[in-house]
């Protein structure tokens, strides 16, 4: 908050300076210039209703619209879902379960034609047809979805999605009543594209949108170019505001020590990448005005399989809770500035979150210390000591450490502990499969949206688990009948009541804790490191740095 | 001769098409390798993963997956990547290859010129310190790991001394086109170029030095020494002359696998975006559609300097034709 | 061709025969009087020794366990307790970096790693599992190669054929890929075959891959000197007197490839040490905790910017122990080829 007071500030100098009178020409100055942004490598398909990547999905914000969009805007009100594409947020009717949006007039695609009520159909339906990654957990609840995950080449959506050309409205009908629509409906995956996309994944392909950019080129291996949309006129500045370079490229290859001197020098603008740790206290010092940490709503958590082999056991799974010192875990992370200690599954500042935690040396709720001593007792009793446990993570450099440290601590407690380094690509799918017989590993979880069940629900509901997939994301193979029955509940009371459902959650995120699935290690903070012209720095809560928000000039 | 060259060429084929079914193989029996979750992305419905696999073709027997993709990749030229969907998998590596190409020649130019100017050296020297000391250069270079090597490079220009006046001219790390600055790519180069060719340099010096040594016990360079030549005129019109046989088919060797993407440390060292690094990159990402692609590249370029180098012996020698 | 390793025509060992006295004995007279190889082999067996002792200094002088993570430790420097991972504590406080080398006696002569542990003890326990690794991979494929190499040289025709086609495929196939698909399957899964059991993460993974990528540097020659002994006067003279195919193998052919394959051990080992490097470097080889040199360079390479000595050390560690290796290989080359004594009296 106190960065965009500053700000406002700075904007008012400059207008007395220039005396132009209004702060539009002030904005004026920055408009320009190209906003260089690197990356190790290209994120995949830039297909906007295929892409899963946190990487594409900051670029999308200022490229494509939904009908409803997050604001853009710092922290925390970057939570709030507002209109874009429809003219308001329209009031569910027919017991929640039919949304009508009026759509706005005028507004064009960058290729020049005119967004319709068809496109928005066509566009709903093609989550479907393209096979979307969400397809089956976020939009399942409309009516005819079923049948469209069946056949997604014939999807229609019958009964679910139609549109009234006349009222300029497009009608959505869902099957039980979704107090999560709304956020569903703002993110990538219903983009709202040109009726005559194609029906399968555009790949490297760019798809005209109706933000205030558009892709001009893409190649995987080399850069990515994003340009202003010549369509675009500003409708709502809090869903899709004007930017205020002319165009923005993210490159791709460099090492990420490359892209850290690249940017030092003012070669280049920003990094995708988490720098590496050596490089972290000289950007705290000699470049501290150009490192934003910001807060996030994630956390890193070694979900422990429940149904295998020491940790079938709670008092083992307990155990290794109360033996991790998370403070050595924070100090992998790059010391207290950068993460924090955590023992239970929502983050700080997230809807549903108490403090709570059982293990540490004086159990309540923070964490302060290891108790070893009761977790070498725990182990015991729990008659598992001296099992072989294997430690699998990512081979990066911060996944990997986190997994010694790990196996350094099983070990402490009495077990015979190995690492298991794998490629990025291949470990999260692996950890996720049953078959692969994997006990513990290393994970982090960045919410999708700002709703509880996207972490309790999704990660130890009953419903994410799916014995020998690769996507089985409830990776503690954790079914509680009796929790996952709360969960069902709280997302109902959710409908009507949303703090009541909070304080649900609340207690479900206590009961999961308690029967430890995962270790929760910390929540982690992050960083965007730019060089010094960049001005406007503004991290959104949900989509992290609004891009275009940035000037270079 | 011609049924010398046929038997080159089947065995050619041969064994590239034994490594496009190792590396085939090798892929699918990598455990969590499936690409369908990954393609399908982060939590994907049950559902949209089957529908994925049908799509890929990843439902049908491998036999099959290994024919379609072999005639997208040789016959239709239109294979995908798996990780960055749509991108075509032969551009990428038209586009890699002159990077290594621009590696390769340049270090190759350096080594050449060192390895036979220390080879001569030595030669001449021989049995003196001098010898001794040339050499012993040479195996240092030899007994450093390449990338070990580039590492420190790096932190010398990059960090260290990049603000003095020593390299504060060297460029970030990564490639710049000779198309673009040929200037600009001869200094992103400087660096990669050296390293490389300080294996190299060790290898070759020492390959010349003993050939020059052989060649100086052969009766025509006695001849020519008894006509009463000066030594080094010896040297350097007789014995060098046939030193180098050994010395280029060597060349032909090392320099195929090089810019079959050999070079992957350096390169990868360096961020030059060359066929090595692309390899690499599949590798890691367990792209299998460039991973088959880059290493077919990599293979031809073996066996097709291996079968070169065969045939000028040949040419050289009737007797191996027989052997 | 030798190519990368072999750097010079292979020696012609059938002609050791004609020189007359013990040849083995001569070689060693030879070596011994090598200056520059001793001195080297001294080097080498100092590494060695040094190597064994990981565990001693380990507990004596670092007083610290390397593979355990001691990320809360405390170390005295000048009478004073110090933090082993020092959080920033200036400007915005971002990042914690180990303890660099502290001369203070007992503890971190290389600094701390990215775990806090002991760099100097990791260094040598490193040592111990390179040099098994090198020297486990060279032994097996100059054991697989110089079979190979006999039989297809000795047998031709179709044996040879096939032989061949297949040493042409492993020269071929790209080393890093065989090895990187390799070890995916392997790291995860381990492997079982019948009776033998490999636990992933064991370092006979490492040892195989590497033994096996090399062997046609090695057999390919030891095929072509087969080739060339076997139209030799002796060998013909021998089949003629109707000699069994095994005891000329054994006794007459074996005899005079044996000095090849001394020739290459040394070299082999030393490119083996150097692809043990690459590899662990690119994470398929040793896996963590345990360390090899290559690993090492790995862990240093994230703290190159603040604490190079990290992954300085083990890279010096490789290059000395592969130079006293090549210098040493040169010298048994020089020892068992009678061109170099002939070269000596001219």
């Amino acid at each position: 908050m106190s960065r965009v007071g500053k700000f406002a500030i700075l904007g008012a100098l400059v207008v007395l300076a220039v005396s132009a009178g209004t702060t539009g020409a002030a904005r004026q100055d920055h408009r320009g210039g190209t906003l260089k942004l690197l990356a190790k490598a290209a994120g995949g398909t830039l297909d906007p209703q295929v892409n899963y990547t946190l990487q594409y999905w900051q670029l999308y914000q200022a490229a494509y619209d939904g009908l409803l969009a997050f604001t853009k805007a710092g922290g925390e009100a970057a939570f709030t879902v507002v209109p874009d594409l429809a003219e308001s947020l329209p009031q569910p009717t027919n017991g929640g379960k039919t949304w009508v949006f009026k759509l706005r007039k005028g507004i064009k695609f960058s290729n020049g034609q005119p967004v319709t009520v068809n496109d928005v159909v066509a566009s709903l339906r093609r989550i479907f047809k393209v096979k979307s990654p969400t397809s089956g957990g976020f939009y399942s609840g409309i009516v005819g979805a079923k049948a469209c995950l069946a056949k997604p080449a014939g999807c229609t959506l019958k009964g679910g999605v139609s549109a009234d050309a006349k009222k300029n409205t497009v009608t959505i009908n869902l099957v039980a009543p979704d107090p999560e629509l709304k956020y569903k409906l703002a993110v990538p995956h219903a983009t709202i594209l040109p009726a005559n996309s194609p029906t399968s994944d555009a790949g490297t392909k760019p798809l005209p949108g109706t933000g205030a950019y558009y892709f001009a080129s893409y190649n995987p291996n080399k850069q990515l170019v994003m340009k202003r949309n010549p369509y675009f006129k500003q409708w709502s500045k809090a869903a899709q505001p004007a930017g205020y370079p002319d165009q923005i490229t993210q490159s791709f290859g460099l090492t990420v020590e490359a892209q850290i001197t690249a940017i030092e020098n003012g070669q280049a603008d920003w990094t995708l990448e988490a720098p590496p740790a050596d490089r972290l206290n000289e950007m705290g010092t000699k470049y501290a005005s150009q490192t934003h940490v910001e807060t996030l709503t994630a956390f890193w958590y070694a979900p422990m399989n429940t149904n295998l082999a020491p940790f079938n056991n709670v008092k083992a799974r307990q155990a290794v809770n109360f033996a991790i010192d998370r403070n050595a875990l924070v100090k992998i992370f790059g010391g207290p500035k950068l993460a924090a200690p955590s023992c239970q599954v929502l983050p700080p500042g997230f809807p549903g979150h108490v403090d709570y935690c059982p293990y540490t040396k004086n159990p309540g709720a923070t964490w302060s210390a290891p108790d070893v001593a009761k977790a070498k007792q725990l182990v015991k009793a729990s008659g598992t000591a001296g099992q072989k446990v294997a430690v699998v993570s990512q081979d990066d450099e911060v996944n990997k450490a986190v997994a010694v440290y790990l196996q350094s601590v099983l070990n402490q407690i009495g077990y015979k502990a190995s690492v298991k380094p794998m490629s990025a690509n291949l470990f999260f799918t692996y950890a996720q499969n049953t078959k692969n017989k994997v006990q513990i590993n290393v994970q982090q979880w960045y919410q999708d949206y700002p709703a509880a069940s996207d972490f309790l629900n999704i990660l130890f509901g009953c419903d994410s688990f799916h014995p020998g997939s690769d996507s089985s994301i409830n990776i503690a193979g954790f079914c509680d009948k009796k929790i996952d029955a709360q969960m069902k509940h709280a997302l109902r009371t959710a409908l009507e009541d949303e703090p009541a459902a909070n304080k649900e959650w609340a207690k479900i995120d206590k009961q999961v804790t308690d029967a430890a699935p995962m270790a929760t290690l910390f929540t982690p903070k992050h960083i965007d490191f730019v060089s010094k012209r960049v001005g406007n720095f503004t991290f959104s809560k949900q989509f992290y740095w609004l891009v275009s928000q940035s000037w270079v000039q | 001769m011609l049924r010398f060259l046929g038997r080159r060429l089947v065995a050619m084929v041969f064994v590239l098409f034994s490594i496009s079914v190792l590396s085939f193989l090798i892929f699918f029996a990598t455990p969590g390798v499936d690409p369908a979750s990954r393609i399908a992305g982060r939590n994907a419905d049950q559902a949209t993963l089957r529908a994925v696999r049908k799509d890929f073709g990843l439902d049908r027997p491998l036999p099959v997956q290994y024919g379609l993709m072999m005639k997208k990749l040789f016959i239709t030229r239109d294979l995908t990547s798996f990780v960055n969907r749509g991108a075509k998998v032969i551009p990428q590596v038209t586009e890699a290859a002159p990077v290594t190409l621009s590696l390769v020649l340049g270090a190759a130019v350096i080594w050449v010129v060192f390895s036979i100017g220390m080879g001569l050296v030595a030669a001449v020297f021989r049995g003196t310190p001098v010898d001794a000391a040339v050499m012993i250069v040479g195996l240092i270079g030899i007994s450093m790991p390449v990338f070990w090597l580039g590492e420190v490079v790096n932190l010398l220009t990059q960090s260290r001394f990049h603000d003095t006046f020593l390299f504060s001219w060297v460029p970030p790390l990564g490639y710049t086109p000779f198309t673009q600055s040929p200037f600009g790519w001869f200094k992103s180069l400087i660096f990669p170029w050296l390293t490389l060719s300080v294996l190299y340099i060790g290898i070759y010096a020492r390959v010349l030095r003993s050939a020059l040594v052989d060649a100086q016990e052969e009766d025509y360079v006695r001849t020519a020494r008894a006509k009463g030549l000066t030594e080094r005129r010896v040297m350097l019109r007789h014995a060098l002359r046939t030193s180098l046989v050994a010395f280029v088919s060597l060349f032909g060797l090392d320099f195929g696998a090089l810019v079959g993407g050999g070079a992957l440390l350096t390169e990868v060292v360096f961020g030059l975006h060359g066929v090595g690094k692309l390899t690499f990159d599949s590798l890691q990402n367990l792209d299998l559609p460039v991973i088959l692609a880059t290493v077919m590249y990599a293979a031809f370029f073996i066996v097709l300097a291996n079968a070169l180098v065969d045939l000028v012996y040949a040419l050289l020698d009737p007797r191996v034709r027989h052997a | 061709m030798g190519g990368t390793i072999a750097g010079e025509a292979p020696v012609r060992a059938g002609d050791l025969a004609a020189i007359g006295g013990s040849p083995w004995a001569i070689a060693r007279r030879r070596l011994l009087r090598n200056r520059i190889a001793m001195t080297m082999l001294g080097v080498l067996v100092v590494i060695v020794v040094l190597c064994l002792a990981a565990p001693f200094y380990a507990k004596h002088v670092a007083h610290s366990d390397p593979f355990h993570s001691n990320l809360d430790g405390k170390t005295i420097v000048k009478g004073k307790s110090v933090s082993v991972m020092q959080e920033s504590s200036t400007g915005l406080g971002l990042g914690v970096t180990p303890i660099g080398p502290t001369w203070d006696l007992h503890h971190y002569f290389l600094g701390a790693d990215d775990q806090g542990r002991d760099v100097a003890a990791r260094l040598l326990y490193g040592g111990r599992n390179s040099l098994l690794i090198g020297v486990a991979a060279a032994l097996l494929t100059c054991i697989v190669a110089t079979v190979v190499g006999l039989v297809a040289g000795f047998f031709g025709g179709v044996v040879d054929g096939v032989l061949s086609r297949l040493l042409d495929v492993v020269w071929a196939f790209p080393v890093y890929l065989l090895a990187i698909s390799l070890s995916t399957v392997l790291i995860a899964r381990g492997f079982s075959w019948g009776p033998f059991h490999l636990e992933s993460g064991s370092l006979l993974l490492p040892i195989a891959i590497i033994g096996v990528v090399y062997i046609p540097y090695v057999a390919r020659p030891i095929r072509g000197e087969v080739l060339s002994l076997r139209r030799k006067e002796f060998v013909e003279a021998a089949i003629g007197l109707g000699a069994s195919t095994w005891r000329l193998l054994w006794s007459d052919i074996l005899r005079n490839v044996i000095t090849t394959v001394i020739v290459f051990f040394p070299l082999v080992l030393a490119i083996d040490m150097l692809t043990e490097a690459a590899l662990s470097f690119l994470s398929i080889g040793v896996q963590p905790p345990d360390a090899s040199w290559g690993t090492i360079i790995l862990d240093g390479q994230g703290l190159l910017y603040t604490r190079p000595a990290v992954a300085l050390a083990p890279g010096l560690a490789i290059a000395i122990t592969v130079l006293s290796l090549n210098v040493l290989g040169d010298g048994i080359r020089d020892a068992l080829d009678p061109r170099a004594k002939l070269r000596r009296i001219d």
